[in-house]
């Protein structure tokens, strides 16, 4: 077999494994999803089908294949179709860079475990997942109706609001580890000591409320809203691309924990382990992206909504102004390391 | 006019976070906890000889129908969910009902056939399932109505109870 041939080979498996991988850990987040909040409210959750319904996301895909797929009068039929591929494909786009395990060696092939390494992996997530507005915008003024309309333009809100917020708390790390690829920023992080969460407390928290507000989840879903908008956006929606948006929902989850977990947390570092097996590697960030999905649901079954004027103070009078803080603290702290040294030896190692 | 005072919010009220993790935590808790739902069809409702469910017929214990096709019941019912025809036969009691159908969909289990029967030959069972797939199927005829005086005895002598009590207090007065 030639170089290239199995280079093409190699790609297409990491594809499919990943992709698949992560549409199925969003197809298991919706049944997690009704399963904790139901253990939350004392109810047993879905558990007709399949062993303690483990099979329900499967029947819930059968069901909306043969439903019927309605198309609302008056609606931009173009625009109303293309919405909900619109609203899905950037999250399931981004996905492509996010380092998922260390080099892999299987079958006497080695590779990193991502589908590609790009040397401008946060740069090219953040381009993409801007994208993603404009599915929640299209599908809300393509609907013809003014609950769509209304979600969708709160949500366009909400999400240029906090994707400011989103991208400074990336930078404090992408300052503080001197690169924008992600295999690097996770590299960096071999032990628990060099976890960034440790230096960067502040950016995480504000990168955490800004997942919450981009990927329109609770406390900040706008964009849905039942008790004032039926559901926003995807009110007009039904069958396979209600189902998309949904798809789209869940995947910007999984991507979202897992850049927390890829800049806070280690990525695919195991803890007090530096020099573990890939499986390991691969193994540990799995269980840290479920923790972090587990957190979405977890904050969702436990805070009441936001109002708007509160989310909008919150996002452009707190957020911004501690992003930025917090950027030029980490910038001037790195533009002035060695003198800050020599201050600090200075005044308590020189005084001795 | 009243006049209703916020309470002031104290700084770490204001800053959200310490009170959100205080709403996870409890969130969290409760997600050990045993959940309260019934699973209906596999844990059914406890009942007793009180439940006032669909009424049924009884076969006393040498096997023949208890019912006379007096037609008392018929008269009582209020929503008319009652059609008996009689019959003759060559027991000692000389009548049986030929047809007796209660149309489930129009009993509302309000309990006057029992209350109306003069031969202690219907009563209100503890059965309340009612699902099918016609509506001709829920008119139920002697065959579905029947069942075994055994079946019913508690309910029967919940309602001898219940009358001796009524005819003491009365004969005292």
């Amino acid at each position: 077999m030639s170089p290239e041939l199995q280079e093409i080979l190699v790609w297409i498996v990491k594809v499919h494994v990943i992709f698949l991988g992560m549409v199925g850990t969003a197809a298991i987040t919706t049944l997690a999803e009704r399963k904790v909040s139901a253990w939350m409210q004392y109810r047993h959750g879905p558990n007709r089908v399949g062993p303690q319904g483990l099979l329900q996301p499967l029947a819930d895909g059968v069901k909306f294949l043969f439903k019927e797929s309605l198309v609302p009068e008056g609606a931009n039929k173009w625009m109303f179709r293309l919405a909900p591929a619109l609203a899905a494909a950037p999250a399931m786009l981004t996905v492509a860079v996010i380092p998922f395990g260390p080099d892999v060696t299987l079958f006497g092939i080695t590779t990193p475990f991502s589908i590609v390494d790009l040397d401008i992996g946060v740069m090219y997530i953040l381009a993409i997942g801007g994208l993603s507005v404009y599915g929640v915008i299209v599908g809300g003024w393509a609907s013809n109706s003014k609950y769509s309309l209304l979600g969708g333009l709160r949500a366009s809100a909400q999400m240029v609001s906090y994707e400011l917020s989103m991208i400074l708390a990336l930078l404090s790390i992408v300052a503080i580890s001197g690169s924008l690829d992600l295999r690097e920023v996770v590299l960096q992080q071999k032990t628990i000591g060099d976890w960034n969460i440790l230096y960067q407390p502040l950016a995480f928290l504000l990168f955490l409320i800004a997942a919450f507000a981009e990927t329109n989840r609770h406390p900040f879903d706008f964009a849905e809203c039942e008790p004032e908008l039926v559901s926003g956006f995807h009110t007009e929606y039904s069958a396979m691309r209600f189902a998309l948006f949904a798809l789209g929902e869940y995947c910007a989850m999984v991507v979202m924990s897992s850049l927390a977990v890829a800049f806070w947390f280690g990525g695919f570092s195991v803890p007090f382990l530096p020099d573990a097996h890939w499986a390991l590697g691969i193994a540990a960030f799995c269980a840290k992206v479920t923790f972090f999905l587990f957190l979405f649901l977890w904050v969702r079954w436990t805070l009441p909504r936001f109002r708007f004027d509160q989310l909008m103070n919150l996002g452009w009078k707190v957020m911004l102004p501690l992003a930025l803080a917090n950027l030029f603290v980490t910038g001037a702290v790195i533009a002035y390391a060695p003198q800050l040294k020599a201050l600090w030896q200075n005044l308590f190692h020189g005084a001795s | 006019m009243v006049i209703v005072r916020r309470k002031e919010l104290s700084l770490s009220e204001r800053l959200y976070l310490p009170e959100i993790v205080r709403g996870l935590s409890i969130t969290f808790r409760k997600l050990f906890e045993k959940p309260i739902t019934r699973q209906y069809p596999e844990e059914p409702l406890p009942k007793n000889e009180v439940t006032r469910g669909q009424p049924r017929l009884v076969v006393k214990d040498d096997g023949n129908i208890a019912c006379v096709s007096c037609g008392m019941c018929e008269v009582a019912c209020p929503a008319y969910a009652i059609t008996i025809d009689g019959g003759e036969t060559d027991r000692p009691i000389e009548r049986e009902p030929k047809k007796f159908e209660i149309d489930m969909l129009r009993c509302i289990l309000c309990g006057f056939c029992e209350e109306a029967c003069p031969k202690d030959a219907i009563f209100m069972s503890d059965e309340l399932e009612l699902a099918d797939y016609s509506r001709a199927s829920l008119i139920y005829d002697l065959q579905k109505l029947k069942r075994p005086k055994s079946a019913l005895q508690k309910r029967i002598d919940y309602v001898y109870r219940l009358n001796n009590r009524w005819r003491k207090s009365s004969s005292t007065s």
